[in-house]
Order: structure tokens, then sequence, then C-alpha cells
């Protein structure tokens, strides 16, 4: 439907990410970062900006930056700046906020995601840090704003791409992307309900062969599902203008999550000369170079590094590898349980019946209610004859809603497969002697008879008879 | 660089501000000079030289990553000129 409405358009995408660095303290003072706190209790004299105050940047912060500047393949720069953007507004007591402007800590890199047409780059313009602003609350009072200056100065990584997406769908897999990496760095914990990951997106439609067009930007997006509604509005929006023979003004505009639609922001006259200007507060800051090399030793194996080694190691198809490495979680859950056992059977069972009952529960993996040893008990259930797929399901329903293991289930139940061949034995001669009648019939050449003697031991054993066993040995026996 | 009466009324607007009419050209002539002065830091040859953002022949400071509150809520509201239920209060904002 989307392609539809654009066909004949170019749709450009760019894309700002603020991502909250995983730091205990603020990026310039040592007030803590945590969420949902009562308001104003986060708050140091540097964060409300009292006269006199000076900021003393934290390292780790400094380290997140640069971990995640090596995560997006970037060039780690030796020297940045920090610079004060300028800017009046009520949930920022300075008046400016701390910022890097011509000297970011990382430049240029990329990151690869998966589109429908294959493996496409995203190039990164810069990684920057950054104090986020306080929170106003506009609907508490009709004649009043409220502001929690609790988030304050808190860090952020500003990561900037390069207008390289071209649909919804790109610009959604480039963010699901980056999150994935900050999150297996460690640097930021992507919660994007938390508002630790947030999105503004700069969308432009063209003519092919045209010039790009003017691009308007929408703020602040914190879902992939808002992300992807906003740009197909905003891209609809642009292209009805300019067939109508109007002009798209250049403007910063907010979706709302309830219409579906954006809508400009007031237009702030002169709101983008902020001014920047080097902090006199703050000195340059200078890495060296075997400090970034020892970060760059501690970087942890990444999606695609996880995704390469799934696929040579456990030959599971690049769309399986995709599903299982797109989150940490996930990706750690399946090699808990697909070790030391078959990693065909242990995709199905985590992709596929262990993915659905989450699902249904509304749970993320971390949440799951099934360890990834119970996991493993019963997929061992299953490889080693105990009990069938079709039982391993009912066992997997019952140890989410009980907690028990597989093996206790397995045993309450009777669900134990019968499996050895004596036992099987005596049952299909059982058969096979009860039913001489069917016996001739079926060695004068009556081969449908083969699935009533099966059925016949089946029903014998409760269901509980290996059916490959039973079917051998019925074979077996009958060729005799 | 030299500052008319419009840019200086944009400075002004950007800084919340207000400068009345009386004061405009006083406060023209008085930053054109402050201005002048500083321009001469122009006639320095500075083709060979990196930008400088701080004078101070240092290294930036940091600190590790240790929450230290000394102060509450009630503290940082203290101030406040207009507070409730532990928000700062400002006359309404619209977007």
């Amino acid at each position: 439907m989307v392609a539809q409405m654009i066909e004949g358009w170019n749709l450009v995408i760019g894309i700002e990410i603020h991502a909250q660095v995983n730091s205990k303290s603020k990026l310039f003072s040592s007030s803590p970062t945590d969420f949902g706190s009562k308001p104003n209790s986060q708050v140091s004299l540097i964060d409300a900006a009292m006269p006199g105050m000076l900021p003393v940047i934290n390292k780790f912060c400094i380290e997140q930056a640069v971990k995640s500047g090596i995560g997006l393949n970037a060039k780690i720069n030796k020297k940045s700046i920090f610079d004060r953007k300028n800017y009046f507004y009520q949930d920022l007591p300075q008046g400016y906020q701390i910022s890097q402007y011509k000297d970011p800590i990382v430049g240029e890199g990329f990151v690869e995601i998966e589109t429908e047409n294959g493996q496409k780059k995203i190039g990164v313009e810069r990684l920057h840090l950054e104090q986020d602003a306080g929170k106003s609350l506009h609907d508490q009072d009709p004649n009043f704003t409220f502001v929690d200056l609790n988030r304050s100065g808190i860090a952020l990584m500003e990561i900037v791409s390069k207008p390289d997406m071209n649909s919804p769908e790109e610009a959604v897999e480039y963010v699901r992307k980056v999150r994935s990496i900050l999150r297996y760095l460690g640097t930021c914990d992507g919660n994007m309900e938390q508002g630790s990951l947030r999105a503004d997106v700069n969308v432009s439609v063209n003519k092919p062969g045209n010039e790009l067009g003017t691009r308007c930007e929408i703020k602040n997006l914190n879902s992939f599902k808002f992300i992807h509604a906003a740009i197909v509005y905003e891209a609809k929006r642009q292209i009805k203008l300019i067939e109508q023979g109007d002009s798209v003004n250049q403007e910063t505009r907010l979706f709302n999550t309830q219409s579906g639609e954006t809508r400009s922001m007031r237009s702030k006259e002169d709101a983008h000369d902020y001014r920047y200007f080097p902090d006199p507060d703050l000195l340059p800051l200078t890495l060296d170079d075997d400090w970034i090399k020892g970060l760059q030793d501690s970087i942890p194996e990444l999606p695609d590094q996880i995704k390469e080694r799934f696929i040579n190691e456990y030959s599971l198809s690049s769309y399986d590898a995709n599903i299982i490495v797109s989150d940490k979680a996930t990706s750690e859950y399946f090699e808990d349980v697909v070790k030391n056992r078959n990693p065909k059977l242990v995709t199905t069972w985590v992709t596929g019946e262990l993915f659905s009952i989450l699902n249904k529960k509304n749970l993320i993996i971390e949440d799951s209610p099934i360890t990834s040893k119970q996991l493993g008990e019963l997929v061992d259930s299953i490889e080693n004859g105990k009990i069938s797929n079709r039982q391993a399901k009912e066992v997997l329903e019952e140890m989410c809603e009980s907690g028990k293991g597989a093996l206790e289930i397995i045993d309450e139940k009777g669900l134990s497969q019968i499996s050895d061949e004596n036992e099987i034995e005596s049952l299909v001669d059982n058969v096979l002697n009860s039913n001489p009648e069917n016996v001739k019939k079926y060695k004068n050449g009556k081969d449908k008879l083969f699935g009533f003697f099966v059925g016949e031991a089946m029903k014998l054993s409760k269901g509980k008879a290996n059916p490959k066993i039973v079917n051998d040995l019925i074979k077996k026996k009958l060729s005799q | 660089m030299e500052f008319d009466k419009k840019s200086l009324l944009k400075l002004g607007k950007l800084a919340r501000i207000s400068i009345s009419d009386d004061k405009l050209n006083n406060l023209s002539t008085d930053l054109n000079s402050i201005l002048e002065f500083v321009d001469q830091l122009k006639d320095i040859k500075t083709d060979q030289v990196d930008p400088t953002s701080n004078s101070l022949n240092q290294k930036l400071e940091v600190r590790d990553d240790k929450v230290d509150t000394k102060n509450s809520a009630e503290d940082i509201l203290e101030n406040a000129p207009e507070k409730e239920m532990d928000f700062f209060v400002v006359p309404k904002v619209i977007e």
C-alpha cells in the first residue's frame, strides 16, 4: 500500500538517534540517572545551572561513546570539542545545551541492514556526546507548564545517519540495527518506552532524476511503529502538497501518536540560530592511541559477526540467524540451548514454539517463564525419542504454566514415549497374532493394511510407542 | 563585521533581553567599538595555526561514574518563584 502511494516518487530519509548512555551518573554532574524518580530529586546545582557551577565530564560516558563509535565502524577522533548550543527554553536551565558541533568524538562510519533487495550499507555521519534537557509537562494545569529537571544533563549519544534510507522499512531496520549494536555493546539499554532511545526522522520526496526535495524533521519518535507511521504520513503529505502545486516548507513537525498525523510545531522564529561556540568551561577532549586500542580489544562479538558464526558453526539459514542475533538476549539464550544439541531442532523450538508463547504472553525473552536450561531438557527429550514433537508442544505449554521441568511433566503425565525395542516388539507380535486374516491379505498384496497394523500397535501402547520403531518392526516382521 | 540595529534587536530577542529604542543607538555604538577592537586579531596570520578552542594548555579533567546526591527536590526548588508537587511552574508553553 505504501509502495503504491509512493509510486513514481523517491523517498529520502535521514535519521538522528538520541541514545542515552548507560551511565549511573550524568554527563557533567554526579546526579543519578534513574528512570521514574520523584520530580526534581536528581538535580544537582550544576544541572539546575546555579551560578558558578562547573561541569566535570564523566569518564565512563567518554568510553561508551568511543565503544559505540567502534561498533558503528566509525572513525574515532582523537581530539573533540564541546560547544554551547544556545537557545531559550524552560527545560534548559543553562540557556544552552553542551553538545559537540564541528569536532565530534566520533566521525564517519556505517551499519549494514537487511532489505528486501539484500544487504544495504547505511552511512553514519557522526556520533557526538551531549546533554539531555529536562521534561516539560503541559497537561497538568490549564495555565501553567510544569518542569522536571531529573533528565537535565543526562548523557546522550546523538548518532546522525547519512540520508541513505529510501523507505519506511529501511528506516525502521536502520534504527533496529543501531539499537541492537548499542545493546550488544552495553552502551545504551535501548529502552524506547522509557525514552532511552528516540529518533528524529528527516523526510523528503522528489521525482527520480530531479534534485532532492525540501525536508521536514519529525521529532522524538519512540517506537518502531511510530517511526514507520510518521514516515508514511509525512511522505504522503509532502507528495500531496507538491501534486497540488504547493511547496513543502522546511520545518520541524511533531507526530501525534493518537491520530497518526504529523503537525507543524509552532514555527519558532530564529529557532535555528544556535550561535554555537566552544564551551569555555571545558577543555578539548583528547584521546590517546593506547587507550583507544584498549577499548577496541574489549569490544564483544557484535550481531553481524555472531550471525556469520551461527551460519558457519550451526548451519543456520541467514533468515533464522538474523532473527536470533537481532536481540542480544535471544542470541545468548539460543547459544545456551544449542550447546551440544541439534541446531536445527533448537532453532525450531526457540524461534517457533518459544517465541509464539512469549508473543502470546507479551513477554520479552529476558522474562521467559522457561529458562534456556529447561528448554534444553525438552529438546533432549525429543532428540532421544522420549517424547514426540506433538507431545513436546503439550509439555512446553505445561512448563510455561506450572514452571515445572520437562522431565517432571513427562513423568507426571506418563507421556514418556516407549522406545524400548523389546517392549515394542511384543506389542507388534500381539497385533499381528490377533489379526491373522489381515496379515494374510497384506501378504497377498493389500499394502494399505500396513497403516492398520501401525494404528493397532499405537492404540495398544496408548499412543506412547515410538512410531518410527513401530513402523520399522512391522515392516520387518511382515516381510519375513 | 558591524552591528546594525536589526541584528542588535535579533540578538536581544534570542537572549530574551528587551532593548528600548532610546538605548539602541548607544548600544550599537558600544558593541561596534568592541568588535572593532577585537577585529585587530584578523591582522595576525593564522593560516598555519590550528583553531584554538581553549587557550589553557592542559588536559580535560575527568571524573569516575559515581553517584553523589547532595541535594533533595526541596533544596533545588527552594529558589523557584513558583512550584507545585515538586515541579518548577512556569507560564504555559504551547508548541
